[in-house]
């Protein structure tokens, strides 16, 4: 029996191993959603596909990486093929990895002295999987094909040589092959490394310590979320539904969430609409990443989440659901909008159960932006996410400006975009007035305007919160929804949906105005001097300061800066 | 005459430490005094004067300081002057708005970094220059004027300069300046282009912030420690280590503030660079573990890792800067990873029923369990104790509890994970190793190597208690302890060279720059270094010039700090081979953009000739016998007094080496050998 001591150690290192992974991969990636913004994942799990260790890294992998090595190893069995020594998987198959197809994983198995130990996996967001647009999301896409190559679990490597032409196939069928190569080879260097760690692991404790340690580590998750769960102390089902847009119709998201005497959780999106023939489905892996961070988030930020976390909570989702579709159904905005939908359901149902712990809505959109077009005899394409506000909390505003819940990644810098592509940015500032006004207010939202120097471009946006508006909790008020609009060279103003793709020229100009978070209590107990300090730096107008927040200057009135 | 002592003072968050090195006597001597944080120049002049009576004696005094970390970890006292900002209208909130992420994944209850000028005191003026440098609308020149008016009369008087690209035509920013300066003479007013002439205008608006913001406090210090230092008599040079690892003159340190927020840490690594090379290790590894945190560094052929951009005010997280917590600061300083894992360290049983170790520390009030100050959390320290690792009095003075040290870990620990008191306080030892040897694996795995290739140098009141135990887990085969490993950092401010980065924006692909045109930016580059270098007193055949650019392939988002090969072409085929060593691969057909042109200018000094000690012998005696635990069991080990083991002593384990201020433990195995220098070496065998 391995001592507690040993079994700490060997977590620690597990860990680590998945940190080393990550560096690896950063390092060594070529393409900038990995390399700035960090789109990608590495893990260990056990022999059976478990999930032991995961270096944090973006929100929509966690979770969903379990499920994803699960299924390539049910698929494998299936197809009767058996992971040997020297072999690296490939799979992008959404409904088998459990994103969309840019996330590619990697699985290797590690072997010491003949047996298997281990498995480490890693998940990277390739910029172009192919399909009808470039940068594979989104689009006037009515099924699952249409996003681009479908990888399903493949041997690229067999018994440590690499399978070339599986490698050509795929990368003729994208539009940047040298990036797919390039972090191809990252996602590779860093399972060598992973495998390293834990074959090392495996001959400084043994192979049966190790084995046993996982088991312990695993049993060790689902102890410490029951334990904080029961901690708590608030039992009971509780339920919350939020929705999504769809051209002029609304598809709701439902969600019982139930917390029992023993720290389980059940999760259960039993009446959330039927599966769509639009890019907003989102797969069980999605579904599970979303409703994770919400938990992880309103029990304890710092929970560990493996395999054990989920002998605790169980997510349950209909099959043919929007958040559990079967294919064809396209999927490829599930993970950037539908994601952030999911997350806000499950915090409003939570928000039911611990209304001291949980903020008001923060924006709920990704808000993407993808340009492109032809200038200067270059094609040229550029993607996009814009912040927005985040939610007011019981005791304090909500951030201003600032990507929330299943998304952080980095802006692009203004002069990085000026200096790269024919756009001039000429507005980049928070928005006013867009907060949800509460005794805690919620963030502002952003403006930023793109103004097309050269030629023709194509412009799509997929964002949210056109329609529906950032919740408030407790008598706060709903942060201001979306608002995009086009100002043409000729000076002419079109308004734009939420999701669109439209083609401009030369001078015009795209305003994207990002939501506001919602606000947490009544408005009108705003404390006075927060009233006036945001009147005093121009985040809210002197008219919204009496509309909402029931302030009334004393004597001469205030001066409203702007 | 003047006399010939250098001093290095190195002001820390609980103690000031001073070294003194005098060149005719080959003698150094060293103390630790209690900072002073109200009133930093206080604990310095007490260190200096009980080091030196007469500072006539002193002929240069090097400081390294954390006043600009403090000040924007809140620190009361020091409170950041009123500033405003002028830049384009609509880009206001850059500062505020950053790179638009949150530092803290999970938690919903993050904040971002207070913004340092308040949204009412930014002021958008029209005005736009564009990617390419063209004035695409003219400077709003009366909205500036209009702006320093109002600011000025309501008692501002620092000012930020920030427009868009403005590393590559200045005219706007100059112009503003100028406009500032006359309406509100006197005012400190800092540009942009002046500061951090390169793109990404949220680290360059922000870098110029933090350097308007550090000037008027570095100063009034500066002033008030020269004037003190001057009425004792002190005639010397003063200078000020810099988070490059290089000094500079108190007067440099004025103009470019920001260059010297963490110059303590750095000096540290500098230290460990010195001895590195004297004793000819190419890899080395520094380990400095205090009271609250661990910081590694990594050394590579006598250099440590520089990086170019650094958080100041910001959470360490895993090791690493947390980005986004902090206010970026683009200047260059050493690369250190650093983990929460000191003497102070709490350890704790999470809800799962696992050992955790940090982050949470009881500081030097109360401190660990064992100073009998009220503290009731078990500690690192307090592991130590209970080992039998750490002497019952330390530095002659603080009596430990032992009896303390066992409740709290027996109480906090062992009870509930179901250990025996040393069976826990050996896991906590094993546990905070791990932590420890991760900051170790970040520094030397990020540069591409693996930690094995390395020596390990400790040092830090706690350094050499871990030392070989860390070493043998990451499979390390040397561990030295340096001489005075308590103070070594304000060691390394003694043996450090002058140094200045200077560097200008390209950002142009290869084509679109010929050689000419970065022959004349290096050119106007050195000159400016040399002639500070010269203003600083070092002779021109002292000066040594390094040129680098930053290149990128286009599209990539980080760039390769790459030595300029005296062409473009000569240097791109240089770009590759990097990439290729780097990171596996390289694309020559692939568009290369040179982004930066850098210079780096060294002013070489005279470093004190150090050697070992006189007062020991060649034959180590052990000066008692105490059981400690070492290796998962106990051991009597023989307890060894180092000022008594002179140059060849040999000491092997299982042993304890006690100074004043730190404990070396040899485990069994391990035997170690005082060299030259006066540092013992450790290896197995």
């Amino acid at each position: 029996m391995v001592d507690k001591l040993t079994v700490e150690l060997i977590r620690n290192a597990a860990v680590f191993a998945s940190e080393e992974m990550g560096i690896v991969l950063r390092n060594t990636a070529y393409s900038p959603n990995i390399k700035d913004r960090l789109d990608h994942t590495c893990s260990v799990l056990t022999p059976r596909g478990e999930l032991a260790a995961q270096a944090e890294h973006i929100p929509v992998h966690l979770g969903s990486m379990a499920i994803g090595v699960m299924n390539t190893l049910e698929y494998l069995d299936r197809e009767g093929e058996s992971l040997e020594p020297g072999d690296i998987v490939m799979v992008n198959d959404p409904y088998i990895a459990g994103t969309h197809l840019n996330d590619i994983m990697l699985l290797k198995p590690v072997y010491v002295r003949g047996r298997l130990v281990a498995i480490v996996a890693d998940k990277a967001h390739h910029v172009d999987v192919g399909g009808t647009v470039p940068g594979s999301l989104g689009g006037d896409v009515r099924e699952f094909l249409q996003e681009g190559v479908v990888i399903p679990p493949t041997k690229i490597v067999i018994g440590g040589r690499l399978r070339g032409d599986v490698i050509k196939l795929i990368a003729e069928n994208v539009r940047t092959p040298e990036y797919f190569r390039g972090d191809l080879k990252a996602q590779i260097a860093a399972l060598n490394v992973g495998e390293r760690r834990i074959a090392e692991l495996a001959e400084k404790y043994g192979v049966d310590a190790v084995l046993e340690a996982w088991d312990e580590i695993l049993a060790y998750t689902e102890r410490y979320t029951r334990g904080r769960v029961r901690e708590l102390g608030r039992y009971g089902r509780f339920k919350a539904v939020d929705y999504i847009e769809l051209d002029s119709e609304l598809v709701p998201i439902r969600v019982t969430i139930e917390l029992k005497e023993d720290g389980g959780v059940t999760v259960d999106f039993e009446g959330t609409h039927p599966q769509v023939d639009a890019p907003i489905n989102a797969v069980y892996g999605v579904t599970v990443a979303s409703a994770t961070f919400a938990l992880k988030s309103t029990i304890d930020p710092e929970m560990p989440v493996n395999h054990g976390f989920y002998r605790a909570v169980t997510i349950r989702a209909p099959e043919g659901s929007l958040v559990n579709p079967v294919k064809p159904a396209p999927v490829s905005g599930g993970n950037v909008e539908t994601s952030q939908r999911i997350a806000d359901t499950v915090f409003k149902a939570l928000a039911e159960a611990f209304p001291e712990r949980v903020p008001a809505a923060s924006c709920g959109t990704m808000t993407n932006v993808m340009m492109g077009g032809y200038a200067g005899g270059r094609r040229w394409a550029f993607y996009e996410t814009i912040a927005c506000g985040s939610g007011a909390r019981p005791q304090a505003d909500g951030v201003d400006g600032v990507h929330t819940n299943m998304t952080n990644t980095l802006n692009t810098p203004v002069e990085r975009v000026e200096t790269d592509y024919p756009i001039m940015i000429i507005e980049y500032r928070l928005r006013p007035d867009s907060e949800g006004p509460g005794t805690y207010r919620g963030g502002l939202g952003v403006t930023r305007a793109f103004k097309l120097l050269e030629g023709k471009a194509t412009v799509t946006i997929f964002s949210e919160r056109c329609s529906t508006r950032p919740w408030g909790l407790s008598g706060g008020k709903p942060g201001e929804p979306s608002r995009h609009y086009l100002i043409k060279r000729s000076g002419e103003r079109v308004e734009l949906p939420c999701k669109t793709t439209i083609e401009i020229s030369e001078g015009d100009i795209v305003y994207i105005n990002t939501p506001g978070g919602g606000g947490y209590g009544d408005p009108c107990k705003r404390p006075r001097r927060l009233v006036e300090r945001d009147l005093e730096e121009g985040r809210i107008s002197l008219e919204r300061a009496h509309r909402h927040y029931c302030y009334k200057p004393e004597k001469s009135s205030f001066n409203d800066p702007r | 005459m003047p006399g010939k002592a250098r001093v290095g003072v190195d002001v820390g968050g609980t103690f000031t430490d001073l070294v003194l090195f005098d060149p005719e006597s080959g003698r150094i001597a060293h103390l630790k005094v209690p900072t002073t944080p109200r009133n930093p120049v206080t604990g310095v002049m007490n260190a200096v004067l009980e080091a030196v009576e007469d500072l006539s004696r002193v002929s240069v005094l090097v400081h390294a300081t954390t006043l600009g970390t403090n000040m924007f970890f809140g620190q009361s006292g020091i409170e950041p002057p009123r500033a405003a900002l002028i830049t384009n209208k609509g880009f206001e909130d850059v500062i505020e708005i950053g790179r638009q992420n949150r530092p803290e994944l999970y938690n919903p209850y993050f904040e971002r970094p207070r913004p340092l000028i308040p949204r009412s005191r930014r002021h958008g003026v029209r005005g736009r220059i564009d990617a390419r440098g063209r004035e695409v609308e003219p400077l709003d020149a009366d909205a500036v004027r209009r702006a320093a008016r109002l600011e000025c009369s309501s008692g501002v008087r620092v000012f930020v300069v920030s427009f868009l690209h403005s590393y590559r035509n200045p005219a706007h920013e100059e112009v503003a300046a100028r406009i500032i300066e006359e309406e509100c003479p006197g005012a400190i007013v800092v540009t942009s282009h002046e500061v951090d002439p390169q793109p990404m205008e949220y680290e360059r608006t922000s870098t110029a912030v933090v350097n308007a913001l550090l000037k008027p406090i570095l100063s009034s210090y500066l002033e008030r420690l020269l004037r003190e230092l001057e009425s004792r008599g002190f005639k010397g040079k003063l200078l000020v280590m810099q988070s490059s690892g290089g000094v500079a003159d108190a007067s440099e340190a004025l103009e470019r503030p920001a260059a010297f927020i963490e110059s303590g840490p750095s000096a540290g690594a500098v230290a460990v660079a010195y001895f590195s090379k004297l004793m000819g290790r190419g890899k080395a590894l520094g380990f400095d573990m205090g009271g609250t945190t661990a910081k590694a560094s990594s050394i590579i052929g006598g250099e440590p890792e520089v990086v170019d951009i650094y958080e100041v005010g910001g959470r360490i997280h895993h090791g690493r800067l947390v980005r986004g917590s902090g206010y970026p600061v683009r200047f260059p300083y050493i690369d250190l990873a650093e983990v929460s894992a000191g003497g102070g360290t709490i350890a704790w049983v999470d809800p799962g029923g696992a050992l955790r170790v940090g982050p949470r520390s009881a500081g030097a009030d109360p401190g660990p369990a064992c100073y009998g100050r009220g503290g009731s959390d078990p500690t690192i320290t307090d592991a130590h104790l209970i080992l039998g690792r750490l002497p019952s009095v330390l530095a002659g003075r603080l009596k430990l509890g032992r009896d303390l040290a066992e409740k709290a870990v027996k109480e906090r620990i062992a009870d509930p994970l179901g250990l025996d008191v040393a069976e826990a306080a050996w896991a906590i030892i094993r546990i905070a190793n791990a932590i420890m040897g991760k900051a170790l694996r970040l520094v030397s795995i990020e540069r591409g190597h693996d930690p094995r290739e390395f020596t390990l140098y400790a040092f830090g009141g706690a350094g050499p208690l871990h030392a070989v135990e860390l070493a043998e887990e990451l499979g390390i085969g040397e561990v030295v302890i340096p001489p005075m490993p308590g103070v070594f950092s304000a060691l390394g401010l003694l043996v450090s060279d002058y140094r200045h980065d200077y560097h200008e924006a390209i950002v142009k692909r290869v084509g679109e720059v010929d050689d000419r045109e970065l022959e004349e930016v290096f050119e106007r580059l050195e000159e400016g270094a040399v002639r500070t270098l010269l203003g600083e007193g070092i002779p021109r055949d002292r000066i040594v010039l390094r040129r680098f650019v930053d290149a990128k392939y286009w599209g990539q988002a980080y760039t390769l700090r790459v030595p300029y090969a005296g062409s473009v072409e000569a240097t791109v085929k240089t770009f590759h081979s990097l990439h290729e060593a780097r990171y596996g691969f390289s694309s020559p057909d692939e568009d290369v953009e040179i982004v930066v042109a850098r210079v780096e200018a060294v002013g070489v000094t005279d470093k004190p000739l150090i050697k070992a000690s006189q007062a020991g012998t060649g034959e180590a005696r052990p000066k008692g016998w105490r059981e400690a635990y070492v290796g998962g069991s106990w051991h009597r080990m023989a307890v060894y007094d180092r000022e008594r083991l002179g140059v060849g002593a040999e000491v092997c384990g299982p042993a304890i080496v006690e100074e004043v201020d730190s404990t070396i433990v040899i485990p069994p195995g391990y035997c170690g050998r005082v060299d030259a220098l006066g540092s013992l070496v450790i290896r197995r065998g």
